[in-house]
């Protein structure tokens, strides 16, 4: 993407101003969105992202500059800019910038770039088809297809130069079911770190028939009656649980300023012995993982919680910096315009050893949570929220009839303690994750669990 | 190359392709900002920013591509991928280029002067210091946020329409963390100004400070039905996420309750919702649409009434209306969609005329003394998941106030407010006089509807 001799000069103009680090951030993407309403193409998105975003450290202090161009003289630009902000002579005089190679644990059979609009679009139209006829209910289907071909390339003064090329397809179906004048939704959206091949892999007809299914049964099922109560949170996006009440919570950028309710907790108990709970960039080929992370740090597998003890926090380089601790391959950011930071990647709780039917069946009366909207969480507080697309009341032990409406708060800290049952059988989903340095993909799972109490909204 | 250049090349690549009707759209920007952390600079970032989008029309079918990347290979290669998308649209909806002839409002340009970065810098500093001094309780983890930015954006298509619109603004932002017996509570507070001199630092501090201290202690609320008084900032953040189903093309794909619905009542008498992309005190003033045509206020609900849907070209034509000039982008590479500009309940006093509502001053406090007993609403979380435009359903994390005999009242957390959009515009039974906006953008005053569900900690 750039050479060498560039990189090691803007790297020292930047440096130029007494500054102890600087980075090279340099993205060229390729996306392309198709959406399907009716049975009919009706948009698609077709953009070329590009540009470059420097970043110098002095201490815990950070100046950063981005430019959309890669142009040589928009880069020297960016760089002399971004020293202007410090005042001082330059501590480091000569960088040697060495390549290394990562590997990619994420191979992409298919470069989705290489296969015509035509063959998406079927796809997508017989995903979208199989919603429409599940039933005579569903009244509109809307579907979209997302490929990203994102490349990267990252250079220190430290002397590192890597690269890397993070290809993602995805496809979503929302289907609304309508009667007398009511509407219901259903959505079905998975994706994978994977080029074309994922459409060979996935059923379209699955999808929507998943999507279709949601908005039928929510649009016979009746309000939830709100209150507090036990409730069974299903596995893969499920997880969404931990990544509001916990993950958020454990990201360098809000501990390390103080402004976590898990900062200051590490070594200690923070939820239920029954919770192990892991971030792992490097499941082959998962939603959220990545070869390198966006400050040039391979991708790990870190264990946050260990029987409910907090073992790690997900750490950056500069957040690093004032907490005296490593990164942990952690750094991410949406593209060259936004400053990385701290953030997940998959994120799930491990199984555990309880079954599924003991679960259910340990619940007299409370809600069975089968499959989840987004949430958010404000980490300071560790107040949480999340929706729940499809519920069902259960009775004396038993899934009885679905119930709409319902959503799931509560505090971090007091909700990973009331993780009182943790299932055997481990899924995955995944979702885009908003915060300070933009929307990414991450994945969340987990078994299906029991919270003994949580607050439920409802009507 | 140049802009100038790039629009030249484009020109060219278009017509040696056959194109008659095309359109180009540009957005740029730069922006400085400043972090704050203790008394000391955490983050410093200078960002400049650019994207140019290509739309051409073919047999009344559009094709988009976009790209952050000036140069002659990539004009050509941008003119051939919307050439080969727009073959690829299957909707029969006609799309249009928008024709000369409207009249145009004169850009108002910010002629204050331009803060230097060591200005910016010295703002934040005072506004961090503020934070401090507002309250002894305020503890590390708050941080003050102070930016300036200017944007351009700038449309010119086959038909002759060349227009430009740009602004620039200060913003600052305060985020208080106070402590107290081991617990943390954060407030925060934003403001915008055409320079930083119009900012009140004193005030902004004050504000986020008491948004913290006045939450220290909040206790939660049983579930039931409660009168809710949802502060301006609450039903702003609320008719925010419910603008959709104002769009005509999500009407006019069923994915909007309020389809068909013009000239019926769809809400209480005394709401007026208005569209004003030159609102008086907005800071962003814009003279044309996404498509080029001239932006003009018009209400979307007059008194209880639905008026007009919002409309581009597209949906305008397939209605047989005019369209309202809300084409609309997210960012330059969005193919052209549909949404408000400065969208707001008109507040009390506004709309209404009869003497009793003059005499009542409509502050929160008499929306209290009207209440009674109940639940004053300050905050809702979790928007993006626990509201579904389609269905109008919510089931949200709120905070805010017990409402005691008639006034304010101790604080309260970890609730949920549930019910469904529609319903809720039908059952406003007052309309404060405390028109607030959130960013600039939504707009509402304080309101009061009875027989709302609550969710919260049961015994």
């Amino acid at each position: 993407m750039l050479s060498k001799q560039l990189l090691k000069e803007a790297l020292l103009r930047a440096l130029s101003t007494g500054a102890d680090y600087a980075e090279v951030f340099a993205e060229h993407t390729l996306s392309r969105n198709i959406n399907l309403i009716s049975g009919k193409t009706d948009k698609i998105g077709d953009a070329v992202i590009c540009g470059v975003g420097i970043r110098i450290f002095k201490g815990t202090r950070c100046v950063s500059g981005s430019a959309s161009s890669l142009a040589d003289e928009a880069i020297l630009s960016c760089a002399s800019k971004v020293a202007d902000a410090l005042t001082g002579s330059a501590l480091i005089q000569d960088i040697v910038l060495k390549e290394r190679l990562f590997g990619d644990i994420h191979p992409v059979k298919i470069v989705p770039g290489s296969v015509g609009n035509a063959v998406k679009i079927d796809f997508l139209r017989r995903a979208c088809l199989a919603a429409k006829e599940y039933s005579g209910e569903i009244a509109q289907v809307s579907g979209s297809y997302l490929e990203a071909d994102h490349s990267i390339l990252i250079a220190t003064s430290e002397g590192l130069f890597a690269q890397d090329r993070q290809i993602r397809s995805r496809v979503a179906v929302s289907a609304v079911a309508s009667k007398d004048g009511e509407n219901q939704t259903g959505s079905a959206s998975p994706g994978a770190r994977k080029g074309f091949e994922l459409f060979e892999e996935l059923d379209s007809e699955e999808i929507g028939r998943k999507a279709a299914a949601q908005a039928v049964t929510m649009l016979h099922a009746d309000y939830i009656k709100g209150g507090t109560m036990p409730v069974a949170i299903e596995n893969g996006f499920g997880g969404v649980i931990f990544h509001e009440a916990c993950g958020h919570s454990l990201e360098a950028s809000c501990v390390a300023l103080g402004q976590s309710q898990f900062a200051g907790k590490l070594g200690t108990q923070i939820a239920n012995p029954k919770v192990t709970a892991i971030d792992d960039g490097t499941i082959p080929n998962a939603w959220g993982s990545v070869n390198i992370d966006d400050e040039g740090t391979p991708a790990r597998r870190n264990v946050l919680i260990e029987n409910g003890i907090l073992k790690t926090y997900m750490i950056d380089k500069l957040n690093g910096r004032r907490m005296g601790m490593e990164s942990t391959g952690n750094s991410r950011r949406q593209s060259y315009q936004y400053e990385p930071t701290s953030r997940m990647t998959n994120t799930y709780i491990a199984a555990g050893e309880d079954r599924d039917e003991d679960i259910i069946g340990s619940i007299e009366y409370g809600l069975y949570a089968r499959s989840m909207g987004g949430g958010s969480v404000n980490p300071v507080t560790g107040q949480f929220n999340f929706a729940v697309n499809e519920g069902y009341i259960i009775r004396n032990g038993k899934i009885c009839e679905p119930v709409r409406g319902a959503s799931l708060i509560g505090k971090g800290s007091e909700i990973l303690m009331n993780i009182d049952m943790v299932g055997k059988n481990v899924k995955r989903a995944q979702g885009m994750c908003g915060a300070s340095s933009g929307s990414i993909p991450t994945d969340v799972g987990q078994p299906l669990i029991r919270v003994s109490s949580i607050v439920v909204g409802g009507r | 190359m140049t802009y100038q250049e790039f629009k030249e090349a484009v020109t060219g690549y278009a017509g040696e392709n056959g194109l008659t009707e095309y359109e180009l759209y540009y957005e740029g920007g730069w922006s400085n900002s400043v972090e704050i952390y203790r008394e000391e600079v955490k983050g410093y970032s200078t960002e400049e920013s650019m994207g140019v989008c290509f739309r051409c029309i073919v047999e009344g079918k559009a094709g988009y591509a976009s790209t952050e990347n000036l140069t002659e290979t990539e004009a050509r290669s941008l003119v051939l991928r919307a050439l080969e998308n727009a073959g690829s649209i299957e909707s029969e909806e006609e799309c249009f280029l928008h024709k000369k002839g409207d009249s145009y409002a004169v850009c108002q340009k910010n002629d204050s002067p331009q803060p230097s970065g060591a200005e910016l810098v010295e703002a934040a500093l005072a506004l961090q210091k503020e934070l401090y001094q507002a309250d002894p309780r305020v503890t590390d983890g708050t941080q003050a946020y102070m930016i300036y930015a200017s944007h351009k954006y700038a449309l010119c298509n086959s038909n002759g329409l060349d227009l430009e619109d740009e602004f620039s603004m200060a913003n600052s932002y305060g985020m208080a963390l106070v402590e107290e017996d081991g617990e943390r509570y954060d407030g925060s507070e934003n403001k915008r100004g055409r320079n930083l001199r119009e900012l009140d630092l004193k005030e902004i501090a004050k504000a986020a400070v008491e948004e913290a201290v006045s939450s220290i202690g909040a206790g939660s609320v049983p579930s039931g039905k409660y009168t809710v008084v949802f502060s301006n900032r609450a039903m702003a953040t609320l008719l925010a996420t419910y603008a959709s189903v104002f769009s005509a093309e999500l009407a006019q794909k069923g994915m909007s309750l309020l389809n068909g619905k013009e000239g019926e009542k769809i809400a209480a008498d005394c709401i007026t919702i208005t569209d004003d992309p030159r609102y008086r005190d907005s800071m962003v003033k814009r003279t044309f649409d996404g498509e080029g045509v001239a932006a003009y206020a018009k209400n979307v609900v007059e008194k209880g009434v639905l008026s007009t849907l919002l409309h581009n070209l597209k949906t305008a034509a397939k209605a047989g209306v005019k369209s309202t000039g809300n084409a609309s982008k997210a960012s330059y590479s969005s193919v052209v969609g549909v949404s408000p500009f400065t969208f707001y309940i008109q507040p009390a006093g506004d709309t209404e005329e009869t003497a009793e509502n003059k005499k009542l001053p409509k502050v929160p406090e008499a929306l209290f003394r009207k209440a009674g007993e109940g639940i004053y609403v300050t905050e809702l979380m979790g928007l993006h998941a626990g509201a579904n435009a389609v269905t109008g359903d919510f089931s949200l994390s709120a905070k805010g106030f017990l409402i005691t005999e008639g006034g304010k009242g101790a604080p309260v957390k970890n609730f949920t407010v549930s019910g469904n959009f529609f319903e809720l515009l039908k059952n406003v039974e007052v309309l404060g006089n405390d028109l607030e906006f959130l960013q600039g953008k939504f707009g509402s005053p304080s309101i009061l509807v009875r027989d709302i569900a609550v969710a919260g900690q049961d015994a």
